[in-house]
């Protein structure tokens, strides 16, 4: 960057911040969907990462500097993302990102990112390819610290068929980027188990009707329905079956979770089952801490985080940056990416103990052994297996040799 | 046999939540040429005001005329600011692009008002369904039948029996021999739009417990709806309800028999045959305009 050109970007950001401050702070960008459908994830998220911003920022901030967010709303809409990319990029000249919920809004913004050298902390978004694009580059900027479908997908059917004992289950999925990535992972997963689901069914975002694909499950005789979208098409789904008279179990991706799906499935929704690894309970000090200072600061309606799990990866997410920035002593982003992929401290998150969460090869912080099982009962998640529960105050580290995820296909040209 | 009638039931269902919100269309068309094109979003705001009238515990039934008036308002409103100076200058596309900008413009108030959640509206009627030849019908849906029939045959009745009714479809066959006979066409467009976002925000209420009440709940069925009214015709009220109700049954059926994925394709399809082959709709009549 020309000098003077920086000078007079500087200025502008003091005068518009009007702090007097010496060091400038340093840009966090946040993108995620804060309307829509998938508004609860994107809020929780955001508020997730308002919170540990604020905490590192009363501690001091990083290298001496402030954190500050640049938060975007990417409606959920893969070209709303493309666009604040590169604002974030171009002008915000953010030190890295934080967010993407959606995986098909992941998968069309990222690569910006990864030709700016900037890299992103995934906090949501499970699509197994997210942080895979660019495997065929030397370096990759994307990283994430969420739970991907090649973890989820085998979790799911290893409930459905191992643990409960299900032998014709059917998959109903929407047909966004997200629901039909999980759908092929749902397959796979089943057909490791030597199982074909006997009925598999699309539907649309904002559909209001679920008749049809529920008829089909019902008929094909499936004895539980395994699902893979986003809560409003979830709670329909619930809502079909109790129209129908037809009521299986379901289980599905991490979605089922969701405020909207909870509230708007009512008693229908109760039951449901989903891999989580975060569930609103204080069983570990930070835990407690997290939850108590969420409940105070955004009062969420009956003390209910709308997307815990979304919540509190949108929280360990800035905790990851902010050491991998301290360690680089740098905000240039090939420094960043460097630290990030070689943390020498444990960070502390709300999730787990990210104990080198990161190597070169190796961009996923959450393994198979992390997540737990999360049922739906009273319209709160709550742990499914009383065992989960009982050992819930040990923190559950990576382990990359954990079994139970897909082998993740590579790079597709 | 048994799941046949269980398509046709909820593609009943289906179709009928399109067709009275085509029904909006057809009544603003039927005076003025023009269509209001935030349909969706009238229906929308009735079905939040609805909500928060509920939510403040007014009972569901005494809440449906309130919301009328409001729709009936909001109607006007949009008539006022988006219809009429387009009407005056006898611009063709103004309003297109006025009501559409309405539209978009209540969208973002009722997102800043209510949020952007999807919210749940209490079900007047018991959430059970009942056994009805074999099938299962939600109460709530029979209601959204009856209640759009209802609806539709008392604005029809309106216009045929009533003085007011008789300007409105004066107004419809010359508008300039109507106004020379005395009639205030412009308040009778007005009053047009105001019929029309009430019967949307009527529709809004009636079908908020069986989809999901939210800023965005507007958008997808007001342009179902805008399809179904071309299917059946912008001037026949009977083609609206069959065209809602082919409309809803495509759907429903296409779901079951060929595939989910496909599931909008044939509806499509038939708007597409439609204007190829009979323009005015199905039951519209053609009309031939005299330059």
């Amino acid at each position: 960057m020309i000098p003077s050109l920086k000078l007079t970007a500087l200025s502008l950001l003091l005068a518009s911040s009007g702090l007097a401050m010496a060091a400038d702070p340093i840009k966090i960008g946040v993108d995620g969907p804060f309307t829509g459908g998938s508004s609860s994830m994107g809020v929780s998220m955001r508020d997730g990462v308002r919170l540990a911003v604020d905490e590192i920022n009363k501690s001091g901030g990083v290298l001496g500097r402030k954190l500050e967010v640049v938060e975007r709303d990417d409606e959920a809409k893969n070209e709303r993302g493309v666009q604040i990319a590169q604002e974030l990029i171009n002008k915000e000249k953010v030190a890295a990102l934080v967010g993407y919920i959606n995986t098909g809004v992941a998968l069309a913004s990222e690569r910006f990112f990864q030709e700016a050298k900037i890299p992103v902390m995934n906090n949501v978004a499970t699509g197994s390819i997210v942080t895979h694009q660019f495997d065929d580059q030397p370096d990759n900027y994307i990283f994430r610290n969420a739970a991907h479908d090649s973890i989820q997908a085998p979790m799911i059917v290893e409930e459905a068929i191992t643990r409960r004992g299900f032998k014709k289950v059917a998959i109903l999925a929407d047909s966004t980027n997200y629901g039909q990535l999980g759908r092929a992972d749902l397959e796979k997963a089943l057909e490791l188990k030597g199982i074909k689901p006997v009925a598999v069914e699309k539907f649309n975002i904002k559909d209001v009707d679920m008749t049809a694909q529920l008829l089909k499950a019902k008929e094909a005789g499936a004895e539980a329905i395994l699902t893979y979208g986003i809560g409003p098409e979830l709670a329909q789904i619930a809502n079909g079956m109790t129209k129908l008279g037809w009521k299986v179990p379901m289980v599905g991706s991490w979605t089922l979770s969701m405020a909207n799906f909870i509230d708007n499935a009512g008693p229908g929704g109760e039951g449901a089952r989903m891999p989580q690894t975060f569930i609103q309970e204080a069983t570990t000090p930070k835990r407690k801490a997290f939850i108590e200072n969420y409940l105070k600061t955004f009062k969420p309606k009956n003390n209910r985080i709308d997307s815990p799990v979304s919540a509190a990866q949108g929280y360990d997410s800035v905790y990851l940056l902010a050491a991998a920035i301290k360690q680089a002593k740098s905000t240039d982003g090939p420094k960043i990416k460097e630290a990030l992929e070689d943390l020498k401290t444990p960070v502390e998150g709300v999730v787990t103990i990210y104990n080198r969460p990161f190597s070169k090869t190796d961009h996923e912080a959450i393994t198979a052994n992390i997540p737990v099982f999360g049922e739906v009962k009273g319209e709160r998640v709550v742990f499914a297996y009383p065992d989960d529960a009982k050992k819930a105050s040990e923190v559950r580290l990576k382990d990359a040799n954990a079994k139970g995820a897909l082998a993740v296909p590579a790079k597709k040209k | 046999m048994q799941i046949f009638t269980q398509l046709i039931y909820s593609g009943i269902a289906l179709g009928m939540i399109y067709a009275v919100i085509a029904f909006g269309y057809q009544l603003t068309f039927a005076t003025s040429d023009t269509l209001n094109f935030g349909q969706g979003d009238a229906l929308m705001l009735g079905a939040l005001v609805g909500l928060t009238l509920v939510g403040l515990g007014v009972n569901y039934w005494l809440m449906i005329p309130m919301v009328c008036v409001f729709g009936a308002v909001q109607g006007m409103v949009v008539e006022r600011i988006g219809v009429r100076p387009a009407i005056k200058i006898k611009s063709e596309f103004g309003w297109i692009m006025s009501t559409i900008a309405l539209g978009i413009i209540f969208k973002n108030v009722a997102e800043n008002v209510w949020g952007h959640d999807d919210l749940k509206f209490p079900s007047p009627l018991p959430e059970s369904p009942i056994k009805f030849l074999g099938a299962n019908v939600l109460p709530m849906e029979i209601l959204v039948v009856v209640g759009a029939i209802a609806l539709m045959a008392a604005v029809e009745v309106f216009n045929r029996r009533s003085i007011y009714g008789k300007a409105v479809v004066a107004t419809f066959n010359d508008r300039d021999a109507a106004k020379l006979m005395g009639i205030n066409t412009g308040l009778v467009i007005t009053f047009s739009y105001a019929l029309s976002s009430m019967s949307a925000a009527f529709a809004g209420v009636l079908i908020a417990p069986l989809t999901l009440t939210g800023a965005t709940m507007g958008a997808v069925l007001g342009l179902k709806a805008f399809a179904v009214a071309i299917i059946g015709g912008l001037t026949s009220g009977m083609g609206i309800i069959v065209g809602g109700i082919i409309l809803g049954i495509a759907e429903t059926t296409t779901g079951f028999y060929l595939s989910t994925g496909y599931k909008d394709v044939p509806g499509l399809v038939l708007l597409l045959v439609v204007l190829a082959l009979k323009p005015a709709g199905l039951f519209g009549k053609t009309v031939i305009k005299k330059v």
